[in-house]
């Protein structure tokens, strides 16, 4: 037997590249789907006529955000992580029967993704849409993943862990972490779930994840990637490993703190927010330092740039990934966030990280990838360099265009003219000043598209030749000694002093995988232990408002339709408290405003003003009728001339499902709603009560000369939600006192008569509001809760 | 007393320092670490990890280079 220096015996093995290239391919078909959807709606922007039908914006965003992120570039890391890690492992992976699994799972969710998604079937999270048995599977394909992935690890040849696994660990870990907690949820029904998170809480969640998927999605893996590909593509080690190691610790356990920028100026509390400012502006130097760390890799080697397709994707991929971790801490400091919030300005930054990082990187590995699982040349070069010429011309075109219209929009909607009003009051006029912008960016993502289209063409043709018969990836390495030099902890002649200042327990830890996955996962769970734990136990975060009642179960059943269509893609639920904002929606929004929202819809971009005070005047406007909202719901650009709202006309000839709202309301009920001062002493009368408000409101459609006949209809749930939108804050002391009172009757009857669990949470349970209904409690300000409207910037001259 | 009552009466800019202070120790042990002279070796080993495996060298030249014969079609 041969034996290795060590006195291992020589092993030799096979590399699976078939999942590779399953995972490649995945990967170009996905990213042409996903691709194609968002120009699409980006055309719908421009064009709204081509919302058609069910295929309208609200719908088809989420489909767009979920199948670049979750199948264009997950199909692109799995692909890297299964190449890279058999690799620098020294093994084949743990089981070819879970890679099968993990692949095709994996397409599986994604097919449901496609087909839900349109249907508006959704939790109504950004880029955690999927319905609760999605969800499911979603975490059991993970854990296949986890279980394959560190099965290798295991089973591996090579003691020490490459900087690129170990961001491949954090990934994994963290990934599974957000995705269980944020999607805790009670199911009303198979396809509708309401979240476990309310408000304030469940926007913190929200933002936890969706920052973090961000982070450990379209990071940390690509990182690790950075760090194998780019070496083995410019054929030299990467220029300081430690720099590496600083990077990925640095990255881990700063990134998790960050999510609550999202959410500035918001109802959350204001010292959540200022620890997520200063985490993000903490994350530049670690982000930069990957940045730099992977330029320099090419130090001597810039020669080969100009010749190689591949090192320009990966160049012009860490300069935009430089660009991007700079412009997000920039945009997480407060006075520039108050701005560049709800705009396009937030958008562009996404685009230039996901079009520019993300899609490079992935291509840039394809290319190098292809010759070697087809073993076969690949097809043409040229038209590898066509891709990123094109590519990179179609992301200059989107960013410049859509930061462009981001500030334009922060600008108009904050302007106020010489005698103190709004400068542009009418919010369509804000939409319609951005329409050469978001032509210029459809052209933009065409030539993106384009290029991915002509990177199709290339896998085709290079698969196409491939050979007869794939050669083996044959490798040989001595099995790994069960302890080795690395593992001691001082040897003889070596005080433990002198052991501990050379941290070899660290590089002890590198080689125990185990022990550094639960240490990743300590570094992970600290961070967001440290701001969920008095987010969720402090009460003070959210002060409660007596006048704020549960939605009825017309309201509730209106409010999901207003998921399903996807409203909150285009509408914020977010008074700040900025003057521009309160003079032109009306009061500032409170955390205890949504204490009874599963989920919270404060949503993150405005194409269409902000809702959070629609059932009430505003300063430039009086309350709108039902009439009007059927109306507007029917066709748009009718109430509202310009406007590039699709219409909604289904939603008036098709029958609401009354039959299904008493489920519904048993879920909130389980969530520790309290609905005992609405329902009668059984609970079990949320139809009769929705049928009997569904005809109130249309009676009084009719009454202002509307159409008859919508009782049964969608459209009279969601004008029902609509019109409570903001109503409650501004309920009179006696009415908010008097509904207080019968909801704690009604409370007491309840718990008497041993009905099923409505007492009221205890973060929900109303306080007494001895003067105005909508006096928040004292603690509000203790808490550093929404800041009052002194506070605000300037205005605008 | 309630866990929540606890939590409530305490100072909530506690956490905050707290965090900063933490991982500002946590950070700086990071970095004494990585650039302690004795690790250096190690480094420059584990920097030619994606160096060393032995996967032979791609096809080069183009698509058209190749025999026809070798393709799956012609087998």
């Amino acid at each position: 037997m041969t034996t290795s220096t060590t006195g291992s015996p020589i092993e030799k093995f096979v590399y699976d590249d078939a999942i590779v290239r399953k995972f490649t391919f995945a990967m170009v078909l996905w990213a042409v789907v996903g691709m194609l959807v968002g120009v699409w709606i980006a055309a719908q922007l421009a064009w709204p006529q081509l919302n058609i039908g069910w295929f309208h914006f609200g719908r088809l965003r989420p489909l767009h955000t979920n199948a670049v992120i979750f199948a264009f570039a997950c199909n692109a890391v799995f692909a890297g992580v299964y190449y890279s890690s058999q690799r620098l492992l020294k093994a084949r992976m743990f089981s070819d029967t879970l890679s099968a699994i993990h692949f095709w799972g994996w397409q599986l969710i994604i097919v449901a993704a496609a087909v839900t998604l349109p249907l508006g079937i959704t939790q109504g999270k950004e880029y955690a849409e999927l319905e609760w048995p999605i969800d499911i599977l979603i975490a059991l394909v993970w854990v296949v993943f986890a279980i394959n992935f560190f099965g290798t690890i295991a089973k591996r040849r090579e003691r020490h862990l490459y900087v690129a696994i170990w961001f491949y660990v954090a990934s994994v870990v963290t990934v599974a972490i957000l995705h269980i907690f944020n999607n805790l949820s009670v199911p009303a029904t198979f396809l509708r779930s309401y979240s476990l998170y309310a408000g304030v809480q469940d926007a913190f969640m929200q933002w936890w994840y969706g920052h973090n998927a961000v982070a450990f999605v379209l990071t940390t893996p690509f990182l690790g990637m950075m760090y194998y590909f780019l070496p083995k593509a410019a054929n030299r080690p990467v220029f300081s490993y430690r720099l590496s190691i600083l990077h990925f610790w640095s990255l881990v356990f700063m990134y998790i703190w960050a999510g609550p920028h999202h959410l500035h100026y918001t109802a959350l509390p204001e010292w959540a927010s200022t620890l997520g400012m200063l985490f993000s502006v903490m994350l530049w130097m670690p982000s930069w330092g990957g940045m730099i760390n992977g330029l320099l890799t090419l130090r001597g080697a810039w020669n080969k740039v100009a010749e190689d397709p591949v090192l320009k994707f990966f160049v012009v991929a860490i300069t935009f990934y430089g660009m991007s971790t700079f412009e997000g801490p920039m945009l997480s400091i407060k006075s520039i966030n108050s701005l560049s919030h709800y705009t396009d300005w937030t958008i562009a930054h996404v685009h230039s990280g996901t079009l520019g990082w993300n899609g490079f990187m992935a291509f840039g590995m394809l290319y190098w990838l292809l010759p070697r699982l087809f073993q076969t040349p690949l097809w043409s070069r040229k038209l590898a360099e066509v891709h990123f010429w094109i590519g990179t011309i179609g992301i200059l075109l989107y960013i410049v265009s859509i930061y462009t219209a981001g500030i334009t929009q922060g600008l108009m909607w904050r302007a106020f003219d010489s005698t103190g009003r709004l400068a542009y009051p009418d919010f369509v006029e804000t939409v319609m000043r951005l329409m050469p912008m978001y032509i210029v960016r459809v052209v933009g993502g065409t030539l993106y598209l384009t290029g991915v289209i002509l990177a199709c063409v290339n896998f085709y043709m290079t698969w196409k030749a491939r050979p007869a018969q794939y050669a083996d990836s044959a490798a040989e390495a001595p099995a790994l000694a069960k302890t080795d030099s690395h593992d001691s902890h001082g040897t003889a002649g070596q005080s433990a002093w002198s052991s501990f200042v050379r941290m070899d327990f660290h590089r002890a830890w590198e080689g125990k995988a185990f022990k550094f996955t639960v240490l990743t996962t300590i570094a992970v769970l600290i961070a967001s232990l440290f701001e969920i734990v008095p987010t969720f136990l402090v009460k003070a975060n959210i002060p409660t408002i007596a006048a704020v009642q549960p939605y009825t179960p017309l309201e509730l059943a209106g409010r999901d339709i207003y998921l399903a269509e996807g409203c909150y893609n285009c509408h914020s639920q977010m008074v700040r408290p900025i003057r521009a904002e309160t003079e032109r929606f009306g009061e500032y929004s409170k955390p205890g405003e949504f204490v009874y929202d599963h989920p919270f819809q404060w949503g993150s971009r405005r194409i269409g003003p902000d809702l959070a005070r629609e059932g009430t005047s505003t300063p430039y406007r009086t309350r709108r009728s039902d009439l009007w909202h059927v109306k507007h719901m029917n066709e748009p650009s009718a109430m509202t001339p310009r406007s590039i709202m699709p219409p909604f006309p289904w939603l008036l000839t098709e029958d609401l499902d009354f039959a299904g709202i008493q489920s519904r309301v048993n879920a909130m009920v389980m969530l520790g709603v309290p609905y005992g001062g609405i329902l009668n002493k059984d609970m079990n009368n949320a139809e009769e009560l929705a049928r009997a408000q569904a005809k109130a409101i249309a009676d009084s459609i009719v009454a202002e000369g509307g159409q008859p006949g919508l009782e049964t209809k969608k459209i009279v749930a969601l004008v029902a939600y609509l019109q409570r939108l903001g109503v409650d804050i501004g309920r009179p002391a006696a009415e908010a006192a008097a509904a207080e009172a019968a909801a704690k009757k009604a409370a007491a009857d309840a718990a008497a008569a041993a009905a099923p669990a409505v007492a009221p949470a205890a973060d929900a349970t109303p306080v007494a509001a001895p003067e105005a209904a909508a006096a928040v409690t004292p603690t509000a300000a203790e808490a550093g809760a929404a800041p009052a409207p002194a506070v605000v910037p300037p205005a605008q001259p | 007393m309630s866990l929540s009552d606890i939590m409530g009466n305490m100072d909530l800019s506690v956490w905050a320092q707290a965090a900063l202070v933490l991982f500002l120790i946590v950070f700086l042990a990071q970095v004494v670490w990585t650039f302690l002279p004795r690790n250096h070796p190690k480094w420059k080993d584990a920097g030619q990890l994606p160096l060393l495996d032995d996967d032979p060298p791609p096809p080069s030249g183009t698509e058209t280079d190749r025999t026809p014969t070798n393709r799956r079609g012609d087998a």
